[in-house]
């Protein structure tokens, strides 16, 4: 197995006075899938929170290139290379190029540059024909690929997808499921929130159970 | 009757005709109301988005002075700012009692609350994973302040406009540190009064028939963005 390209420790979480994570580990290793399971309000969105930088955690470390780091001192690096969509995502009021296109205006890239990405990326996302529709009129199973889409462009290095097929229909379902596989891929790590394990067999490596506070692992393809 | 009809047609006379001295008037109260609402709002949605997001001690007694605050007269903040500006008070010497800024003050002191409560409700109304997917997104925290502002810019400007309506209808802080001083610091509700009180009726229903022009054109706009906000949604 490769390097992992960060490994959380420690990672310590309550809310009023009730310990929903308590010293919970986890490594994520580029080109890997892992799942997360476990009961409703067990903490797993939390989780990804936390290690998306959104959530502050009591305590926590973070390994990363080696060294190990408090969190608060690396949580710029974590924000650069991790990114965390919602189980019903935010599209923001315009079009889904506009949505698709958020995140770049922080990148290095210049405008033409930027446009040929986003076209690239609506194409790749097969989104090209509804590019220039406003996107909070579009069906949930489309706003998730939007989002998708929108984090994807931004090439971070972990993917952190919550519940990505609740809602979803069949096509939708399977749709996601080819975006996720292509993601993959490419290298880049992903973890994911659900309790439709089945749906994920084939893209899982490792599937972990959270449960009062830590992660189990309990399958390991 | 007769005379309210002959009052009316004179108060519309002056309207149309286009009267040097009632024009002079309107224009004072919109730039001195202009001023205050343009300099007081980016303060005031900094502070709202500061008490919606942030996560410091003393949130809920912020709000609720903000939320009291509401409600204080207008005679109050004027007769708070005349006791500070008056040639003995701490600011006498700024020379601003009788002036536009001093007016421009004590309507910034009125609108401040109503701007930031208006303005923190439309900001916990929306949703708060608009900042989040910000955030994740790598936009920089201005940035992400600045979308979510964008979400809500229907309630964010219907916060402006019912704060403008609220300041530029007051009379306490405009009569007591303006000084009603034809041509410098007279705007419409202090011309009402006046006018009202000298018997000179048709200036006053002049005047108050651009007042009540204003309020139907900031309700009809009100209305116009409620419904690009539930088209939107």
């Amino acid at each position: 197995m490769n390097l992992p390209l960060f490994v959380f420790r420690g990672i310590e979480k309550s809310f009023s006075g009730k310990k929903i994570l308590c010293g919970t580990n986890l490594s994520l290793y580029p080109g890997k899938c892992i799942l997360l399971s476990g009961k409703n309000g067990v903490g797993k969105t939390t989780l990804l929170k936390i290690i998306a930088g959104l959530e502050t955690p009591e305590s926590a470390e973070i390994e990363y290139d080696g060294r190990i780091n408090d969190w608060k001192k690396i949580l710029r690096k974590v924000r650069k290379e991790i990114i965390y969509l919602h189980q019903q995502p935010i599209m923001f009021s315009s079009s889904v190029e506009s949505n698709v296109a958020y995140g770049l205006r922080f990148s290095s890239l210049n405008n033409q540059q930027r446009c040929e990405s986003v076209k690239e990326a609506i194409e790749w996302a097969g989104l090209s024909n509804v590019a220039k529709i406003q996107a909070k009129t579009l069906s949930g199973g489309v706003q998730q690929r939007v989002a998708f889409t929108r984090a994807w462009i931004l090439k971070p290095k972990v993917l952190l997808l919550d519940e990505p097929m609740s809602n979803m229909d069949y096509e939708s379902r399977k749709q996601t499921f080819l975006l996720l596989e292509k993601v993959k891929s490419t290298g880049m790590s992903l973890v994911i929130t659900s309790h439709f394990l089945n749906y994920f067999d084939d893209l899982a490596d490792q599937h972990f159970r959270l449960m009062n506070g830590v992660l189990d692992l309990t399958n390991n393809y | 009757m007769n005379g309210l009809i002959l009052t009316t047609q004179q108060a519309l006379q002056l309207l149309f005709t286009g009267d040097p001295e009632l024009w002079s008037i309107v224009l004072l109260s919109f730039s001195v109301s202009l001023k205050a609402i343009l300099l007081s709002t980016p303060l005031a949605f900094l502070v709202s988005f500061a008490l919606s997001h942030g996560n410091f001690p003393g949130i809920r007694i912020i709000l609720a002075v903000f939320n009291s605050l509401l409600s204080v007269p207008t005679v109050v903040i004027g007769l708070f700012l005349y006791v500070l500006l008056t040639r003995q008070g701490p600011f006498g010497d700024l020379k601003l009692l009788f002036t536009q800024t001093a007016m421009v003050i004590g309507q910034i002191i009125l609108c401040f609350p109503i701007l930031v409560a208006l303005g923190y409700a439309a900001i916990q109304a929306a949703d708060r994973r608009v900042w989040e997917t910000a955030r994740t997104l790598r936009a920089p925290p201005w940035f992400s302040m600045l979308t979510v502002f964008f979400e809500v810019r229907f309630a964010l400007l219907a916060a402006i406009i019912t704060g403008f309506g609220r300041i530029i209808s007051e009379i306490g802080i405009s009569m007591m540190i303006g000084g009603n001083i034809m041509g410098y610091t007279r705007n419409i509700t202090t011309a009402i009064a006046l006018e009202t009180s000298k018997g000179e009726f048709s200036q006053g229903i002049a005047l108050g028939l651009v007042l009540l022009l204003l309020s139907f054109l900031l309700t009809t706009l009100m209305s116009y963005l409620q419904g690009q906000k539930d088209f939107l949604e």
